[in-house]
């Protein structure tokens, strides 16, 4: 038996701004009351910030290094194509399999990426990345049926890179909504020792609507109905737990984030920095802007690096013997590796002014370097601006994402916060801990006994 | 090759609870299972065929699949 039973409420991409600082809209008001009770960490996220790894890194303990997970896709050296990450990735136990193994009861719903759904000794629904409603998506098999009597096809995303933005609202209304029955049912009728719930709506409504909730984005805008909608999102979510509370009466409560948000100033065309600067060589120009870089478009034997955009760029080598057309040679890789890296610190801003960059190597990064990872790893202006993949653009600086309309770049510091309704975990602001360190904290609190 | 012991051992004894035993024996009474070791293999076999087949599934995406997965992600801006 554990202990006390754990509840760990994740809510994808929350800042401390919004949790601790109160700048959530009116939305928190119960959970404000309860982070206010609770042990508070600044929540530092991994290297990348981004959704998969970091998730995965809080519930194994383990880095992006560790897991050889450095983001959603990978590519195998050698080959152009990418390859995408599933659950079958992870080769690190998470603390519900820990659990499971010690014959605790458990519940997971939306940690990316668990599908597709492993065995657990309880009930999981898996996360955004499932392919849709007609896959397996729950542990055990039958309890999809069991959901979809009672609630409908479960709906795992939204697409929210739209300016049909009523549209975007209501579909995101209508998914938080129906994890909050559906988590509501499953917390109410099973027995649980252990539940992680990720809210993957809190992301998506930061990402298509930051703009018109935070006064310091750059272009901020007060709008009568898109300006409520992170706040009604935040209040949905904290109506619930409110709701849920009676039933919550002796159980730790870990409210937790995987990385912050922040207002995006732009995106960056980082292959056609490296154009210029002679490090990458297109056959001949790409008839329209926003083309993805394809292998048949590079002059391979004049091109020395490549690189991917997202909310961190990877940053690829053309070494010989390890790519098919490979021009640097391998006695000059370490040289050339600090020299680039050196070059893609100084990338500065539209206007000339500085911007505080990160390039390195993964071995200087991690612990251990498994799986497949770039040669650099970069990240703009402190992750202000977004690095854009895509080629064939008028100026390399975009005033918008090249993927389509976002409000917000991810941050490295998200929350941490746990409440102990007994009291004995202790109170008030603990400073700051890395998301690879959670994990020993959850151990704790659910296999030492008290 | 199996060995001669392992062919004659076609069967082997699993563990469960006996209240769980009570309840499956009681839930299969007048059903088309004899005994509650052919329920459970029933089970099982349906659920790791199930499984067996999404493993296998998620190892082996066409390339329809994944250029759809990729598009998906490229809409998400992960990518």
């Amino acid at each position: 038996m554990a202990n006390r039973r754990l509840l760990v409420l994740g809510l994808d991409s929350l800042p401390p701004y919004v949790l601790y600082q109160g700048h959530d809209g009116g939305g928190f008001r119960y959970i404000r009351g309860l982070v206010s009770d609770s042990r508070r960490y600044i929540l530092r996220s991994c290297k990348p910030p981004i959704t998969v790894p970091a998730w995965m890194v809080m519930f194994t303990g383990k880095t992006p290094g560790e897991l050889g997970i450095y983001g959603f896709r990978h590519r195998k050296p050698g080959m152009f194509d990418a390859y995408i990450v599933n659950s079958r990735y992870i080769r690190y136990p998470t603390i519900w399999e820990e659990a499971s193994r010690r014959g605790l009861r458990v519940g997971v719903f939306g940690v990316p990426p668990t599908y597709p759904p492993k065995p657990v000794n309880g009930f999981m629904v898996t996360d955004f990345t499932t392919p849709g409603p007609e896959k397996r998506y729950t542990w055990p098999p039958w309890l999809k049926r069991e959901i979809e009597e009672r609630f409908g096809p479960m709906i795992f995303d939204i697409l929210y890179r739209s300016s049909e933005k009523d549209r975007v609202m209501r579909d995101l209304l209508k998914m938080v909504d129906k994890h909050l029955r559906v988590m509501e049912y499953l917390l109410t009728r099973k027995p649980w020792d252990l539940v992680v719930y990720v809210e993957i709506g809190i992301d998506r409504a930061h990402h298509a609507f930051w703009r018109y909730f935070d006064e310091r984005h750059p272009r901020y805008e007060h709008h009568e109905v898109y300006s409520g909608v992170i706040p009604k999102v935040y209040s949905m979510v904290d109506e619930w737990l409110e709701k849920l509370s009676k039933t919550l009466r002796d159980t730790v409560i870990v409210i937790a984030s995987d990385h912050g948000v922040k207002p995006m100033h732009g995106a960056f065309a980082i292959n056609q920095w490296l154009e210029e600067e002679g490090l990458l060589r297109l056959k001949e120009k790409p008839k329209k802007p926003g083309t993805d870089l394809r292998e048949d478009m590079i002059d391979w034997e004049h091109t020395a690096a490549w690189a991917w955009g997202g909310y961190y760029s990877r940053v690829f080598v053309n070494l010989k013997g390890r790519e098919p057309h490979g021009i640097v040679e391998a006695e000059e890789y370490e040289d050339f590796v600090k020299e680039l890296a050196e070059r893609l610190r100084g990338i500065r801003g539209p206007s000339g002014e500085e911007w505080r960059n990160i390039a390195e190597r993964p071995v200087d990064v991690y612990p251990e370097v498994n799986g497949d990872p770039p040669d650099l790893m970069l990240y703009l202006d402190d992750l202000n601006w977004r690095p854009a993949g895509t080629v064939g653009w008028p100026d390399k600086y975009l005033p918008e994402n090249d993927r389509g309309p976002d409000d917000a770049m991810h941050d490295w510091y998200g929350v941490f916060s746990v409440y102990d309704p007994e009291g004995t975990i202790g109170r008030g602001d603990a400073g700051v801990i890395g998301i690879e360190e959670v994990y020993s904290v959850l151990s704790s609190l659910l296999f030492e006994k008290k | 090759m199996p060995g001669r012991e392992e062919r004659k051992h076609r069967y082997t004894t699993v563990s469960i609870p006996v209240t769980l035993y009570n309840r499956i024996k009681e839930l299969i009474k007048d059903t088309g299972f004899t005994s509650v070791s052919s329920f459970v293999t029933y089970v099982l076999r349906e659920v790791v065929a199930d499984m067996e087949r999404e493993k296998m599934e998620s190892e082996t995406i066409s390339e329809e699949e994944k250029k759809r997965i990729l598009e998906r992600l490229k809409a998400l801006g992960y990518l």
